[in-house]
């Protein structure tokens, strides 16, 4: 099978062979559907919902879809590459649909089928899961999707972002690209997925996961990331005081993966936990405030 | 006869503790506006599956019944003319009524004689009346927690999709929330029609059946339970488990029950582990042999008609061998560290900023376990209780603490004293749930809810409405569970001032220890009113002496309730009531009674049988023969009520008087013995 052969047939197409044809397919799928077809941000993050296309553009008033892949950071799931199933770094697949579309759940499904997933000859539900995310001031009410129990997607209605009510209500699916990808495969190991026809997902990435997993818990200076913490902070507020918005974003980005990666490191206790988690927050919200007061009004000219 | 009704709202999948309660509350709103109308039907049933919410009426009649109302004009010496004819008051009012005026006659009121006629209000239709109630009905239900999804702002639990209202085989039609109503549902998501176009109300059922969606909540509990025992693996047996049985009926629409396996080399994970792994996680129900061990197979409740080729099976199996591997890893990682170190390791994580690390919050409960009862082994556990925290395990699966460190200290070799206590110091964990079972266990579990209550209380962290973090009312409640069920003797202000010792200065205020105290009476009262002891008898026997223990407390407690009703009881009660009158405001000099100042036979009599009712009474007290003790004190109704019929207290000659109220004080002394009876009299 090759690709033009995927693309042609939609409706319960024929399963595609590797991880870059399932990405390829959904990317699609969502860009036939009238999404906006955006690239990973180029900064780390632990989530697609970091991404501003998600963060900021679900404030306001004005409609918008978009899909992108995410690559998200999580140092604390690293596993030196030896867990099957956990990773430092996973993909993540992120649809945004502002306002929610009424027939969202079947639109979905759609999507599933689209990358060969036989509907009706499967377990397949959504169970309830509600979403917050404390270090952005965001919740939303919405499902796991399980496939025969496996866990692909977090499908989210956003009710809050960066503390403020969202409306209208923007419609969020985060599908887990490599739990999709085993799932189709039948692998039971991350690394044998087929990346491509020649290479494994393990030639890769092995790599990168051993190192970063050995950096988040050995190597990484925790004097440093502190410091690193507070100077992102300082200059996320300077940028907030000379209004420069999206700058600023980002410098709170770089706060909430500074924060991840002294986690992993174990330098963090419980309440200094809760104070940085504040901390984060309080430039999330101010960052989402100044979004919507600057370019609120631009935004629907 | 009569006409059915159906009502089916369409949801996105509802969450699974939602749907019973949400189809009661609409029911009984269905049932109540209709009976404020004055209709009744002969049945509503309920249906409810994680995407709808339906109701039928049966046997309800097509029109409300017509009613009569007394529509009153001028009064009649007004309105005719001495002949008896109608004058312009009565034209005028017949106008006004749009009708002749001979159709209106006179009738008799209390203020008099008036013109006027009985208006006949025809029934409105019910169809009618629904359509303007189902929508009112839909937005006031109440949910434990909602979503927005259109601008108009609706909350509602779910996103509202579609809606079914039919009258027999019409649509009863109403537009909500960018809803109209019809006749058109939809089946299983994957295995049903998209759409199904009802003919009638009262075929729902069956045609949602050949649907693949089961809308009994019944008929799926039966499936599921039957599949459960039939499909298990010959020899076995599933775990019984109501609450994940409730979840499962109501998170698929048709439910089928497959059996799987995992490897057998799993099972060197600890039982707790591999249940909760497939209980929280994955919704499974476990398997055991006859012996009630654990065997290697699981059984899944899936939304779909089978599974002929064996490829859900499978996805499930996968799913739960990657979990179980996550366990059997954190398992073999957190063996590498001991319970000792794990404990030096609690330094680093706080309990709470005002009262410390949990380092500092298990040495105050060892120092309180100390103070229960002197025994190195509660010491042991007591230090270990919290050292779990800081396992891979604990991080993964929260539900496990107190499990996970008392399995841990069995690893190492600790006596079953010391891991047991540790593996139950969590219970009682919910409300129905038992204390723990040794009593190694139970003063654990005491000394750190002691510990946790009374440190919060003492710094301000007072559990508000329905915020309370540290779960205060419920560790409270676990205490006095506890004391009672283990026969406990520590009074409760003890036990709190042990506690607010072992505070810091300033984490203790000195005013905590009556606030602390009112708080767990609270929950005194509530364990005790939940037993079946009235709010009275509680004030009764908590009033007389704070020192005496919780067990006996509630023995005395219950010996009352059955008491109080007793004839000759509740008399003597009445008494008590009126003696304390009469003693109240008199200074009652702390002497004998003087036999020599007794003229009347009464009180002699009555001085008699106090003088020989009290040692029995104490007696019988201490060896807490509760309600024999009442028995003798109810003996003496016969001369205290001769005593007041015969005698007169307040004697102008005071040493006469004097006595009296010295015979009528001890009696009182002696029913305080007990409890304050007076406060169980009659009013």
């Amino acid at each position: 099978m090759n690709q033009s052969d995927c693309a042609a047939s939609r409706d319960g197409a024929e399963a595609p062979q590797t991880f870059q044809d399932i990405v390829h397919r959904l990317l699609e799928f969502w860009m036939d559907s009238g999404c906006v077809a955006q690239q990973p941000y180029d900064t780390e993050v632990g989530a697609g919902t970091m991404h501003p296309e998600t963060f900021l553009r679900v404030l306001g008033p004005e409609p918008y879809s978009v899909v992108y892949v995410q690559p998200s950071r999580r140092p604390a799931d690293g596993r030196y590459g030896q867990n099957p199933n956990r990773l430092y770094r996973h993909h993540q697949l992120q649809v945004i649909l502002k306002p929610s579309p009424e027939d969202i759940q079947d639109l979905y499904l759609k999507s599933l089928a689209s990358i060969g997933v036989e509907l009706e000859s499967h377990d397949i539900r959504f169970e309830e899961d509600n979403w917050e995310s404390p270090t952005l001031g965001a919740w939303g009410v919405g499902w796991q999707v399980l496939l025969d129990g496996l866990e692909i997607t977090q499908f989210t209605y956003f009710q809050q972002a960066g503390g403020i009510e969202l409306m209208p209500v923007s419609v969020e699916l985060t599908y887990g690209l490599e739990r999709i990808a085993a799932f189709i495969s039948g692998e039971d190991s991350v690394y044998r997925l087929r990346w491509n026809r020649e290479k494994t997902y393990g030639q890769i990435r092995w790599l990168e996961e051993a190192e970063f997993s050995r950096y988040s818990f050995e190597v990484a200076d925790t004097d440093l990331l502190f410091n690193l913490f507070r100077l992102y902070e300082e200059e996320c507020r300077r940028c907030h005081e000379a209004r420069c918005v999206l700058p600023a974003y980002d410098y709170c980005l770089k706060c909430s993966h500074t924060f991840n990666l002294l986690d992993s490191r174990g330098a963090i206790s419980v309440t200094e936990r809760v104070a940085l988690i504040a901390r984060v927050r309080a430039l999330a919200v101010a960052t989402a405030r100044l979004y919507l007061e600057d370019h609120g009004s631009q935004l629907s000219a | 006869m009569g006409h059915s009704f159906l009502l089916e709202l369409g949801l996105e999948e509802m969450p699974a503790d939602v749907i019973s309660p949400a189809l009661a509350e609409l029911g009984r709103n269905l049932k109540e506006s209709l009976a404020r109308e004055g209709v009744s039907p002969s049945s509503v049933r309920s249906y409810g599956t994680p995407r709808r919410l339906a109701l039928l009426a049966d046997g309800l009649p097509g029109r409300q019944q017509g009613r009569e109302e007394l529509v009153l004009g001028p009064p009649v010496r007004v309105a005719l003319g001495p002949d008896g004819k109608p004058g312009r008051a009565a034209f005028g009012f017949a106008r006004s009524q749009g009708l002749n005026v001979e159709l209106l006659e006179r009738i008799e009121t209390p203020k008099g004689e008036y013109l006027g006629y009985r208006k006949k209000i025809p029934g409105r239709s019910v169809p009618e009346i629904l359509q303007e109630e189902i929508p009112r009905l839909v937005a006031g239900l109440s949910w434990p927690r909602g979503m927005y999804w259109r601008e108009s702002r609706f909350r509602f639990i779910r996103p509202l999709r579609w809606c079914v209202s039919l009258w027999d085989s019409q649509v009863v039609s109403f537009r909500f929330e960018g809803i109209d109503s019809g006749r058109v549902t939809r089946g299983h998501r994957f295995l049903g029609k998209e759409e199904i176009r009802l003919a009638h109300a009262a075929e729902y059922p069956d045609r949602m059946r050949r649907n693949y969606v089961l809308v009994g909540t019944d008929e799926r509990r039966r499936k599921i339970a039957g599949e459960l025992s039939r499909n298990v693996p010959h020899g076995l047996t599933p775990v019984e488990d109501e609450h994940l049985l409730e979840t499962v009926v109501q998170l698929n629409e048709y439910p089928t029950v497959l059996c799987g396996g995992f490897d057998e080399g799993f099972l060197d994970i600890p039982r707790q582990v591999l249940v909760t792994v497939m209980r929280h996680h994955q919704k499974y129900f476990s398997v055991i042999d006859a012996e009630g061990r654990l065997r290697p197979h699981f059984l899944t409740v899936v939304n779909t008609d089978g599974d002929s080729d064996g490829r859900i099976l499978q996805g499930h199996e996968r799913v739960l061998r990657a979990r179980l591997e996550d366990a059997a890893f954190f398992w073999r990682t957190d063996l590498k560290t001991s319970m000792e170190e794990r404990c030096e390791k609690l330094a680093g994580i706080v309990f709470h900023q005002l009262l410390g690390t949990y380092l500092d919050k298990v040495k105050r409960v060892r120092a309180l376990c100390a103070r229960l009862r002197p025994d190195p082994h509660l010491e042991r556990a007591a230090l270990f209780s919290k050292a779990d925290l800081t396992s891979e395990m604990v991080r993964e699966l929260p539900e496990l603490q107190g499990v996970m460190g008392g399995l841990y200290a069995r690893r190492e070799g600790y006596p079953a004293t010391v891991w047991q206590a540790v593996l139950e110091h969590y219970k009682p964990v919910a409300l129905g749930d038992a204390p723990p079972s040794t009593l190694a266990g139970a003063l654990l579990a005491l000394a750190d809810k002691l510990d946790t209550v009374t440190a919060c209380l003492a710094g301000g962290i007072v559990p508000t409405g329905s915020s309370d973090p540290f779960a205060l009312r419920r560790q409270a409640l676990g205490i006095v569970k506890i004391l009672l069920e283990f026969r406990l003797d520590y009074p409760l202000e003890d036990l709190v001032r042990m506690a607010r010792q072992s505070l810091s200065e300033d984490a203790a205020a000195p005013d905590s220890q009556d606030r602390i105290l009112a708080f767990l009476e609270r929950r005194v009262r509530h364990v005790f009113l939940n037993r079946g002891v009235s709010d009275d008898v509680i004030r009764a026997v908590q009033a007389v002496d704070s020192r005496q223990s919780l067990h006996l407390r509630f023995r005395k407690a219950v010996a009352l309730e059955e008491m109080r009703n007793e004839a000759d009881f509740e008399v003597l009660a009445t008494a008590c009531k009126r003696i304390k009158n009469i003693l109240s405001g008199q200074a009652i000099e702390l002497d004998r009674v003087r036999t020599s100042d007794l003229k009347e036979p009464a009180e002699r009599k009555l001085n008699r049988a106090v003088q020989e009712t009290r040692p029995q009474v104490a007696a019988r007290l201490e060896k807490g023969e509760f309600l024999e003790a009442l028995k003798r004190m109810a003996r003496l109704r016969g001369p205290v009520d001769r005593f007041f019929d015969d005698v007169l207290v307040m004697s102008h000659e005071e040493n006469l008087r004097r006595n009296r109220l010295r015979i009528l004080h001890e009696i009182s002394q002696l029913f305080l013995s007990y409890a304050d009876i007076s406060m169980v009299a009659r009013t």
